[in-house]
């Protein structure tokens, strides 16, 4: 009982605290620079200069102390040897550009990155477009959104259900193998074959990533005013045709939101690869890398460069989205 | 099973905090086959401090670690949180690096607490422990030097203690699918080859290997091959091979890989061929034994494998280890390979360092022994209060043993030890050849900085 | 008119069947984690989970029973007994020997040597008879038997009856609702300056969010608990609430800030005509009108956090007060974890709350279109 009044009251007490903030600051900035009596013009224009930045405050001092802070701290550490006290110069990106997984890695990080984010938008895409159109789309949602609900222990086991090989003479209890024998194949050990056991581990995350896209879709393509819609039905325009010529263009920057985070879900990606393959048979990707020479390597030196370098790849992805940013002001 | 749910709930509110009332699982002083003397002169007052020891061990397992804990609490009032984790190795760094430590880490590798130790993180357990344990453990001085590591100033000191032993050097199989084949248990290494072969032209499959286990696929092979060594070449050998004074790429070490590749290459040597091996999991291998027909004969794992056997297998009747045996005509002895974990003090307290000396006691090791999966080196220990039969037994190889090494990967860094050896050897198992894979976890160590 | 209504019908059709297989093609692997969380260990390891509804046939084995049950009739003595103690299946062969299992039809009688014989019923009843009076281990039973499909709950008692369980629950709820509330209320204040405030250096702190995105969690653990360890938080709540809500910000707020964008300009410039504050203009406009927007990031951020272990085991102590359920479920699965029983059970356990919550959210997500609409 003591436990669950102290969670409620904590919960009550940091919720609050924040919303606290957001009133108090407000107010505070209204009392100090009224928008009225004889200052009322400067006042204004003060407080709305000042505003934004009670708007942004926490969240950029949260952002600088839990994302940017670590991140200086890699930079810092990527020229750095193992244990971070000697300073090594560029000596860990030059042994990164000479290492075999690094480019194994960024090879098939390429390849995620051309497939999971298109897939996964595409899917989800289809499941937000079509069970908007049917009745029990809410429970067809629910079902194509449970793989991202179940824990990631979870999900290694439901695919060790699919893809698991037992060979010969034995009975598969993987679903894949199962069925190839049903048709008269013979097993495989799929996550061996090289280069298409990329392949399989991408289903995993394009599995799992579609029912965040089709979240975020689906709330985008609701909120299209209905009038566009209505005027291209009485102009006889075909379901189809609706949603092409009307409906994407409209969320058109939702679909990009949700491309721009796949691909940085993509980039970030190691659980699927650690927990089915380890990178080994030619899969490792460069999170997962990163994550071995940062626990298994103890090189915090070489594991921070490896972060930077995925940092790097998507400073594309940044410029596009300032480029964005600034058309939308004018 | 609703009623006690319920009931758990409601007591759970009650006895927050109620790990105090630990009752000792074998009372002080009933059973004459404990020390009971170590465990009254080791009592002393440290009522009101407080330790925290983070380990590998869950589930059963940390049931057993509590039930030692809870005699050295009952022994000091000291009150002992144990917390299991399984990213431990994760767990620790992130925790010694951020300053926030356990007081005492239970490493599952070497390996780990020297990178800690390199870093300054571990303390130092002094001369004197390192005195007992050469004077206390079988084969002291090798326990010893196993946890001898050059510290943050560069001083060797010893930064850890081990306590739970494992061998590895076990061939699992079902006697009476031997006897209705009509085959022995092998000797030597030659007759283990021959009975394969046996097998083979019977008819049957002799082994199953699996490899596979998820983010650590690969480190069964590992063991094989480190086994391989000590029935191939010298323990001076395997000793610099482990340190890397002898490459990887050594003609001793090639033929080793080799020698593992005999066995788990050979599909008719292999339940589902050799392609399966490095995609089974380890846990799921076993069970081949036990199929009907035998799907194989002998599983070759260290003595946790037992837990995953089919539920309600009796060890020693339903199914049985012997020695993986070593080659007569090599004259190389019995050599045994195993592992154990390291217990480190990360952060210095009287309460910490009482922990470490109650790991001397005797009754520290026989109230684990009296219940299973727990083999020690300490030679003060009564042999008779080994749990069952089967502990005994393995008891009995690892004193029998006429060298006794430490797992290589575990020792070696873990880039390699848990990185490139394992990948090397998924790679070797895919058909790459021998000479290749021992190159390429060559270069990856070189390229260590 | 005729013709419409038919590909309209036609279309329907269409709609639903391929709903329908994009269902099906996403629920058969979680299906198959369901029905095996009703199956014991040795059953998922021996056969396929989409067996587990069908008679299934298979060769198993089973021991006689121990010498001491032994009846001595006549001159013979008989130990009786069932290899199948459920009483449901029949037994088509059975053997004596791992050689050869499936040696005899049932209803035979093997003869195994030293006037001892062994007999199977169809119905798995056996019988084994020896002149002598049976010594030591009884022999094993080879038999061939179709079983009707064998479900248990076990999993979920063991699963659901776990020591601690319900505290963890507590702890993880402490946890998740604050680490999903605090950053949606920040996240929505900056992307409301984002998206509708002019000021300078916009454009940057905005690519700068979408670069954050992607700095990875596992390299900003150190950094971050010692921090939390000088700043004197330590492992307490109010540091994993920081850490998530940190952790998750960057997507909130680029998430949030897209849509709020999206909003129609004329509603946001009429309202400053009248004289309403940013402030005023945020609460009483764009948060109701943004409610799906927030509802599906909710549900996001509940998930991971709910989820999440790695995070907890760095920035909570491991003790009772502070163990989360993914910790309390990892215990279960003991040292190695292969149990895959256990992890097919807590899965479902564990994916319960987060369903409740979709649903929930899902509401939201319909009232948000109708605010938008009313306009």
């Amino acid at each position: 009982m003591e436990q669950l009044f102290m969670a409620s009251a904590t919960i009550i007490i940091g919720v609050f605290g924040c919303v606290a903030y957001f009133f108090l600051s407000n107010m505070a900035l209204d009392a100090l620079y009224p928008p009225r009596g004889p200052n009322a013009g400067a006042n204004i224009s003060r407080a709305t200069a000042i505003r934004p930045w009670l708007f942004l405050l926490p969240a950029i001092l949260l952002l600088c102390v839990y994302l940017v802070y670590p991140f200086f701290v890699s930079v810092w550490l990527s020229f750095h040897d193992s244990s971070g006290n000697r300073f090594v110069g560029a000596a860990n990106y030059t042994w990164l550009l000479g290492d075999e997984k690094f480019r194994e890695s960024m090879k098939n990080n390429m390849l995620w990155l051309l497939v999971v984010p298109a897939a996964s938008t595409f899917f989800g895409l289809l499941a937000a477009a079509l069970t908007d159109r049917i009745r029990w789309g809410n429970l067809a949602k629910a079902l194509i959104f449970m793989p991202m609900a179940i824990s990631f222990i979870g999900a290694s086991v439901i695919w060790k259900f699919i893809y698991d090989y037992r060979g010969e003479g034995q009975r598969e209890i993987g679903l894949l193998n199962a069925m190839v024998e049903s048709f008269g194949g013979s097993a495989q050990t799929w996550l061996t074959i090289p280069f298409w056991n990329n392949f399989f581990l991408m289903i995993v995350l394009i599995w799992i990533q579609t029912g965040f896209a089709m979240v975020i879709l689906s709330a985008a393509l609701r909120g299209i005013p209905e009038e566009t819609v209505e005027a291209a039905i009485l102009d006889g325009a075909s379901p189809l045709q609706i949603f092409f010529k009307i409906k994407v263009p409209q969320i058109w920057g939702t679909i990009a939101v949700v491309w721009t985070t796949i691909t940085i879900t993509v980039l970030k990606v190691f659980d699927i690869v650690l927990a089915m393959t380890n990178g080994q048979w030619g899969t490792q990707v460069l999170a997962n890398l990163m994550f071995d020479w940062m626990f298994r390597g103890n090189d915090t030196g070489r594991a921070s460069a490896i972060a930077l370098v995925i940092m790097l790849l998507v400073t594309p992805i940044m410029i596009w989205n300032i480029r964005n940013a600034r058309a939308e002001m004018r | 099973m609703k009623a006690k749910l319920f009931a758990g709930a409601a007591a759970l509110a009650l006895v927050a905090g109620g790990a105090f009332a630990q009752d000792l699982r074998f009372a002080p002083g009933e059973d004459a086959k404990f020390n009971w003397a170590s465990y009254e002169a080791f009592k002393q007052d440290l009522s009101g401090q407080e330790i925290t020891i983070l380990g590998p061990w869950l589930g059963p397992d940390k049931d057993l670690v509590e039930s030692v804990i809870a005699y050295f609490e009952a022994a000091t009032g000291a009150k002992v949180n144990y917390n299991g984790s399984d990213s431990f190795e994760q767990q620790i760094v992130i925790d010694t690096e951020a300053g926030s430590p356990p007081d005492i880490a239970v490493f599952p590798q070497p390996g780990l607490a020297r990178d800690l130790a390199a870093k300054g993180h571990l303390v130092d357990l002094g001369a004197d422990t390192a005195t007992w344990i050469r004077d206390n453990y079988a084969a002291g001085q090798s326990w010893v030097d196993l946890a001898t590591f050059p510290g943050k100033d560069g001083n060797s000191g010893l930064f850890g203690f081990f306590y739970k032993v494992d061998v590895k050097s076990l061939v699992w199989y079902v006697p009476e699918n031997f006897e209705d084949a009509g085959y022995e248990v092998p000797a030597t290494m030659e007759d283990l080859k021959a009975l394969t072969d046996k097998i083979v032209a019977d008819g049957g499959t002799p082994w199953c290997i699996g490899l596979g286990s998820g983010g650590a696929t690969g480190w069964p092979a590992t063991d094989w091959v480190e086994d391989m060594m000590l029935r191939t070449t010298t323990p001076e050998n395997y000793d610099k091979w482990v340190s890397n004074e002898l490459k990887f790429t050594d003609a001793a070490v090639v033929a080793a890989i080799e020698e593992y590749g005999a066995f788990s290459r050979n599909d008719a040597y292999v339940a589902g061929g050799a392609a399966g091996v490095a995609s089974v999991d380890f846990r799921d291998s076993p069970k081949g034994l036990f199929a009907s027909p035998p799907q194989c004969y002998m599983h070759r794992q260290a003595s946790f494998i037992p837990s995953f056997f089919p539920e309600g297998t009796v060890i020693g009747e339903d199914a049985d280890f012997f020695y993986f045996p070593a080659y007569a005509e090599k004259d190389l002895g019995q050599p045994v390979l195993g592992a154990g974990t390291v217990f480190g003090l990360t952060k210095d307290s009287p309460a910490a360092r009482a922990f470490i000396e109650f790991l001397k006691t005797p009754i520290a090791h026989e109230i684990w022994m009296a219940q299973k999966g727990f083999l020690t080196p300490h030679k003060g220990v009564n042999t008779e209060t080994y749990g069952d039969p089967t502990l005994k037994k393995m008891g009995d190889i690892l004193l029998n043993a006429t060298t006794f090494r430490f797992d290589g990967s575990d020792l070696m860094p873990g880039a390699i030890g848990a990185g490139a050896f394992w990948t090397g050897m998924v790679d070797y198992q895919g058909g790459k050849a021998a000479v290749d894979v021992a190159a390429d976890i060559q270069k990856n160590w070189d390229a260590l900085q | 008119m005729d013709n419409i209504a038919g590909t309209k019908s036609s279309l329907v059709w269409t709609v639903n069947l391929a709903v329908i297989a994009l269902v099906v093609l996403w629920t058969i692997p979680t299906f198959g984690l369901l029905v095996s969380s009703f199956r014991d260990r040795d059953q998922i390891s021996a056969s396929g989970w989409w067996n587990a509804a069908v008679s299934s046939e298979a060769n198993e084995i089973a021991r006689a029973g121990d010498a001491d049950t032994q009846l001595q009739e006549g001159d013979l003595w008989v130990i009786a007994g069932t290899v199948l103690p459920e009483g449901k299946g029949e037994v088509s062969r059975f053997g004596t020997s791992s050689r050869d299992p499936t040696a005899y039809a049932a209803g035979e009688t093997a003869d195994l040597g030293e006037g001892v014989s062994l007999t199977v019923a169809t119905d798995g009843s056996y019988r084994l008879t020896s002149t002598t009076a049976f010594e030591g281990r009884s022999p094993r039973i080879f038999f061939t038997a179709t079983t009707p499909p064998r479900l248990t709950t076990e999993n979920y008692a063991r699963v659901l009856g776990a020591e601690g369980l319900g505290r963890a629950f507590l702890n993880t709820m402490t946890v998740t609702i604050p680490a999903t509330v605090i950053p949606i209320l920040i996240a929505a204040f900056a992307a409301y300056a984002l998206a509708w405030m002019e000021f300078p250096g916009r454009a940057l702190l905005i690519a700068g969010i979408v670069g954050l995105l992607v700095v990875p969690l596992q390299l900003a653990l150190i950094p971050l608990l010692k921090l939390h360890n000088q700043l004197g938080i330590g492992k307490e709540y109010i540091g994993i609430w920081l850490a998530h809500s940190g952790f998750g910000l960057p997507l909130a707020v680029y998430l949030l800030r897209n849509y709020m964008v999206g909003l129609p300009r004329e509603i946001i410039e009429s309202a400053r005509v009248d004289g309403a504050t940013d402030f005023q203009i945020f609460l009483k406009i764009i948060l109701p009108l943004s409610f799906p927007a927030l509802a599906s990031f909710a549900i996001f951020q509940f998930l991971w956090v709910w989820n999440d272990l790695l995070v907890a085991t760095v920035f909570l102590g491991n003790n009772q007060d502070q163990l989360v359920m993914t910790g309390v479920l990892r215990e279960l699965l003991g040292s190695r974890g292969g149990e895959w029983e256990i992890l097919a059970t807590s899965a479902f356990v564990s994916i319960f709350v987060p369903l409740v919550v979709f649903f929930a959210m899902q509401k939201y997500l319909v009232r948000g279109l109708l605010a938008g609409s009313v306009k």
